[in-house]
């Protein structure tokens, strides 16, 4: 699993891979906060979470929202996620540690996930989310 | 400048229908030869995809701080007839009514004293940052109020004047606001953060009048040389971030439900009078209440600690203007020789109206709405006036920005926060944060000349210039 930043002049674009669609669910979370927090080290928070939509696209969409409505209300700071995907359903447990202002203000704030250009591919060992963050 | 696109004026071009298929009118934007080097493919082909919208009205336009967004293009334009027309987040954005308000001070540069202590007393009054909470709890009734009433409810409740929400776009409180149509999850998330500044491009600057360009403009707005102001800038938090969210996802299913095909799902819209259509724009229109008092509130914080730290009178610090730069509204405007309703839209754009629009305060219609350009932390800001050409060609609409360049990537490998704040000292600009990375992310180096945004729509006529700002000191999320 791993995600690196790619070029975009006002947002934060992102790709992520993982050898499977759920650890490429739980990268993308760790990946947002990331970029959100600074780091995203595992911890003692755990959350139960539950999306439902209509397409893969749609349905990782749904997923990093909520997460990041989460994130914001709960003060956790998702470092993965334990994920089963099933037709128009995630399901998760989500692991974390509790927001601390020293340590997790190296980051920039996430206003939105971009429904423009999120793209799921796959290639001969992974697959691959392309996303753009509104920050 | 792309293959396809076509000059039809100095600082005019024209997208072609058919550029990109299902275009139902020509895109327009606004450019100089100095700014057209840096125009990003992307964002032309988002100005073309905003044409093939449904009831989309004569242009899909762009001001020259246009860049590469999402949906719309940052910088877009585009309005929706009433009865055949659309309305989408994506031409809103996340922030909904991501704004800037500009105050005046009685104060001079030479009055300004312990600035190093102003600085602090400001970022200890107003939070900043990711994660930032408010001090004040509110309950689900006042919320509800704020999201009503806008910029009215904060100052019914202690955080203005009355003038205040009367030199705001919209008078700080849109009509149609509708609480009911937003989530329980962005009430969550807009309770614990009112009067808070977020992070990212928001910012709160202390600046100096340094050249009035219309004098009489600048009299009318209350403006002199020399004078000691202070900028806002920030939106609607958590709560519009939400809102949008939310929306997009119920207006994606509109999209299929009435059959309209779109280049983008970003793009996702449904009929202005579908149920759909019609609970974004509550819900909008509340969060764009939300922004409003949000920036009332800090700038009520700001007014405390200079009337605390100069003892100067409350009274004496006047709001200029607020405007929205991220926001859909119903605005009456002549096409084709025919008033007509329609619903504009403005991503990354702000509002220009002319000399005697009745949504003036009385004391400036004669000059016009005034039009507030935040440049970089390290470049000048402007004041410029709406226009009469802004109303005929524009939907009276202009530029909200100088528009970024380099992106955060790049900016963080190339900049170092540290470096960044001690070439501005140098220059006598402070800069507060809470992390040297939000410093990198904003360095001047990663905006547009904001100089050059502002000359093209000053030549242009789509706004004219009345005043520059230098900043002195900031504070940032």
């Amino acid at each position: 699993m791993s995600f690196e930043e790619l070029e975009h002049t006002a947002d934060v674009r992102l790709r992520v891979k993982a050898d499977t669609l759920e650890e490429l669910f739980s990268e993308a979370a760790r990946a947002m906060m990331v970029v959100m927090y600074g780091s995203a080290e595992p911890g003692p928070m755990r959350r139960k979470i539950e999306v439902r939509a209509p397409d893969l696209e749609s349905l990782i969409h749904a997923f990093l929202s909520e997460i990041l409505y989460i994130s914001e209300v709960e003060e956790m700071v998702v470092s993965g996620a334990d994920v089963r995907l099933a037709e128009g359903c995630a399901e998760g447990d989500l692991v974390g540690e509790p927001f601390q202002p020293d340590r997790h203000r190296a980051g920039t704030e996430i206003k939105g996930i971009s429904l423009s250009g999120l793209t799921v591919s796959r290639d001969n060992h992974s697959y691959i989310l392309e996303v753009i963050f509104d920050v | 400048m792309l293959p396809g696109v076509t000059r039809i004026g100095p600082y005019e071009w024209e997208v072609p229908i058919g550029f990109v298929p299902n275009m139902r009118v020509p895109g327009r934007f606004f450019l100089s030869d100095l700014l057209a080097e840096t125009l990003e493919p992307g964002a032309v082909q988002q100005l073309a995809n905003v044409a093939t919208m449904p009831g989309i009205v004569k242009h899909s336009l762009a001001m020259p701080d246009i860049h590469w967004g999402y949906g719309f293009p940052i910088g877009g334009v585009a309005a929706f007839g009433m009865e055949d027309g659309v309305i989408s987040p994506g031409g809103v954005g996340f922030d909904i009514n991501c704004g800037v308000r500009i105050l005046t001070t009685p104060l001079a540069a030479a009055d300004l004293v312990r600035k190093r202590e102003l600085i602090e007393a400001l970022f200890a009054a107003v939070p900043t940052g990711v994660g930032a909470k408010s001090t004040l709890r509110l309950d689900r009734k006042e919320l509800s109020g704020m999201l009503t009433d806008g910029s009215k409810w904060a100052v019914e409740h202690g955080f203005g004047i009355r003038e205040d929400f009367l030199h705001c776009e919209e008078q700080g409180s849109m009509v149609g606001a509708d609480p009911g149509a937003v989530s329980q999850k962005a009430l969550q998330r807009g309770m614990p953060q009112s009067g808070t500044l977020g992070a990212g491009n928001h910012f709160l600057e202390i600046q100096r009048v340094d050249k009035v360009f219309d004098l009489k403009a600048a009299g009318a707005y209350g403006l002199s040389e020399g004078q000691i102001c202070v900028m806002i800038h920030c939106g609607s938090r958590g709560l519009g971030h939400q809102v949008c969210t939310d929306h997009l996802r119920i207006l994606e299913a509109a999209t299929r439900k009435y059959g309209i095909v779109l280049p983008d799902r970003q793009l996702a819209c449904a009929p202005l009078s579908s149920p759909e259509g019609l609970a974004y724009f509550g819900a909008m229109a509340a969060s764009a209440n939300y922004a409003w008092a949000n920036r009332q509130m800090i700038m009520h914080a700001t007014r405390e600690v200079f009337a605390r730290m100069y003892s100067i009178p409350y009274e004496d610090m006047h709001l200029v203007y607020d405007v929205a730069h991220n926001v859909a509204k119903f605005e009456e405007h002549v096409v084709d020789g025919r008033r007509r309703r329609v619903c504009v839209h403005r991503k990354g754009a702000t509002r220009a109206f002319g000399p005697g629009s009745p949504d003036l305060p009385p004391a400036y219609s004669e000059a016009g709405q005034p039009v507030i350009i935040p440049g970089s932390m390290g470049t000048p800001s402007f004041l410029l006036h709406g226009t009469a050409t802004a109303m005929e060609r524009t939907f009276g609409s202009t530029c909200h920005g100088a528009g970024r360049v380099m992106s955060r990537t790049k900016a963080k490998k190339q900049l170092s926060g540290q470096e960044i704040k001690e070439a501005l000292g140098k220059k006598g600009i402070m800069v507060r944060a809470h992390h040297n990375s939000a410093i990198a992310d904003e360095a001047p180096e990663v905006y547009k000349p904001s100089e050059e945004v502002v000359r093209v729509v000053h030549e242009t006529g789509i706004s004219r210039l009345v005043a520059r700002f230098v900043p002195l000191g900031v504070i940032k999320g």
